[in-house]
């Protein structure tokens, strides 16, 4: 695996790879450019010195299959506002996060977006990439700074040709993500805002493992597809209920129970399809405490 | 009565008849759908032994969510709705597949259980094979595993474009859009439909899919009657409808294509090459 420093200053001989791809313009992103965000990586960078297993897909792989593919990955930072994979770019790589928070959104041709489906540490970017479709109409972007380690398509390719623990968590994921897909399109029809953002914080919180979101009113809007005032309202009144503090560009969660009772079904059907790849990954998780490091992730 | 003896010669001969015509169907459903005229020939007299022809009818369901997936089906003439649930009522299309696709897509990613209720929406001819028979001859071929992955991609593009355009877009160019994507994969002008069952797939109430028709009716783009519409004006229609078809129709063409994915012709080379042997 190639070591790198994620923090090296501009100039600097690394073997960081830097993706070389736009910034994304919508303006709700812009006020975290230099702001909150800047602190952050850092910050995990060294307390959690980020390594592949940190992906639960890669947690999940048996430990020979991991070895096999540790030299093949390559360490990405992944700068809140940048684009993975903007609309019908060919995906030439699959990227695992370790960290951060990537949506999956539309745009329409008017200009309106709705995110589909926000990917974290449990899942990939790129299934294009493995399902030989090339590319996607829509658009990967990094709403929460984090990492990534990424592996070419040819070598992804080979890797699968013999049927692999990979492949199955692969597909598994590919299905939690239709699933997820398809749930949001029938919450974003039937149910309220309120709930829609309900359902949005946790399954945001879940994929972060945390209980901090870093997000504006304004980015939610974009995501869910709303008015900006539609989401501070719906956040007003959970706020009011003590269920979340929000300030500062930041939502905290303060009764996740009170949350979770405040949401559709939907949180819960997706978060079932999600968890079906658990089984295999709880093996790894065993792997890891007793071989490794302790485990990092509280999915 | 007649003799067992005798029965049990004209039996035989019954039979005959019957397992020439099956034999026909299937080799005509194979030939309808797009999946299984693209994998190569041998692959295909593999599969064709484990398929077995159905003729599905309009309300079927194939799966509700939750159930386990007994059975794959290939559509030929017939078309499948996938409808996600909310609170067990509220339902919404997120997916359509007819002609180019398979039902079952799940099994194939190691799910054997089915996330969304699969609902006929226009009966006619699949093929359907064995969960256990699909997994084992899914594992042995490598070009049916390349299409099939080929078509989950393009089935993820479609849910996900349906979910934006359910989103923004009016009813009366959501309603375009879903007669042309209709349209397409049952190969007719005409097709039967309720504003009720519209009203489901839309995810609107039944009043606002007849207002949408009516207007569409209005500009003489589509005939509404009795639960018979008919396709006037295609070129009109397509303009009426968001631009959410023409991206997912690109999709499953496979406009977007690179060394890796095989044009969309080879398809069809592929389908007249079968239909020839046949």
């Amino acid at each position: 695996m190639r070591r790198v420093d994620l923090h090296a200053r501009e100039g600097e001989e690394t073997g960081f790879c830097l993706m070389n791809i736009p910034t994304l313009e919508l303006p709700s992103l812009l006020p975290y450019a230099g702001t909150c965000f800047a602190a952050r990586p850092k910050k995990r960078a060294v307390s959690a010195a980020c390594t592949p297993s940190q992906n639960h897909i890669l947690a999940a792989l048996p430990a020979e299959e991991y070895e096999r593919l540790l030299p093949d990955l390559e360490s990405v930072a992944l700068p809140v506002g940048s684009t993975v994979y903007g609309a019908d770019e060919r995906e030439r790589h699959l990227y695992f996060l370790t960290a951060g928070l990537v949506a999956r959104f539309y745009v329409t041709a008017s200009g309106a977006s709705a995110e589909f489906a926000v990917t974290g540490r449990e899942g990939v970017i790129g299934v294009a990439a493995l399902l030989g479709g090339g590319s996607t109409p829509s658009r990967a972007v990094v709403l929460n700074a984090g990492h990534a380690y990424r592996l070419p398509s040819t070598l992804l390719k080979e890797e699968i040709r013999h049927d692999s623990a990979l492949l199955r968590l692969l597909l598994r994921y590919v299905h939690a993500l239709i699933a997820q897909t398809g749930q949001n399109a029938v919450c974003n029809r039937h149910h309220s805002l309120e709930q829609q953002l309900c359902r949005w914080i946790l399954s945001c919180l879940d994929r972060l493992g945390s209980n901090e979101l870093v997000m504006t009113h304004e980015l939610i809007a974009h995501m869910l597809g709303v008015r900006r005032e539609g989401v501070t309202e719906a956040a007003g009144r959970l706020q009011h209920a003590g269920l979340i503090h929000c300030g500062r560009g930041r939502i905290a969660v303060l009764d996740r129970p009170g949350l979770e009772a405040r949401t559709c079904e939907c949180y819960a059907v997706v978060k079932r399809e999600c968890d079906r790849m658990l089984p295999e990954l709880r093996r790894r998780e065993l792997y890891i405490t007793t071989r490794l490091r302790p485990p990092l992730f509280a999915w | 009565m007649l003799a067992p003896r005798l029965e049990a010669s004209l039996a035989p001969l019954a039979a005959r008849p019957l397992r020439a015509r099956t034999n026909s169907v299937a080799r005509r459903a194979a030939i309808e759908n797009c999946l299984l005229a693209a994998v190569p020939r041998e692959t295909y007299r593999r599969l064709a032994a484990r398929l077995e022809p159905v003729v599905l009818t309009f309300g079927e369901i194939l799966y509700e969510p939750g159930d386990a997936i007994g059975h794959v089906y290939f559509p030929g003439a017939s078309l499948v709705s996938l409808l996600t649930l909310a609170d067990g009522h509220l339902a919404l299309e997120v997916g359509l597949i007819g002609r180019e696709g398979m039902v079952g897509v799940p099994l194939m990613l190691g799910h054997p259980v089915s996330p969304v209720r699969a609902l006929v929406q226009a009966g006619g001819t699949a093929m359907r094979m064995a969960a256990t028979d699909f997994f084992r001859e899914f594992r042995l071929s490598v070009p049916l595993q390349d299409e099939l992955y080929r078509y989950t991609h393009a089935l993820m593009a479609q849910i996900s474009q349906t979910a934006a355009c359910n989103r923004f877009h009016v009813v009366e160019r959501r309603l375009a859009r879903w007669l042309l994507m209709t349209q397409d994969r049952v190969k007719s002008d005409q097709f039967r439909m309720t504003h009720e069952f519209l009203a489901h797939m839309l995810g609107v109430r039944r009043v606002g899919v007849t207002n949408a028709a009516r207007r569409l009716q209005q500009r003489k783009l589509i005939d509404y009657r009795r639960g018979n519409i008919t396709v006037l004006d295609r070129d009109g229609l397509e303009a009426a409808a968001c631009d959410c078809y023409e991206a997912v129709r690109d999709m499953h063409e496979g406009a977007p294509t690179g060394p890796a994915t095989r044009p969309a012709t080879r398809t069809a080379t592929r389908k007249l090459r079968i239909s020839a042997a046949a």
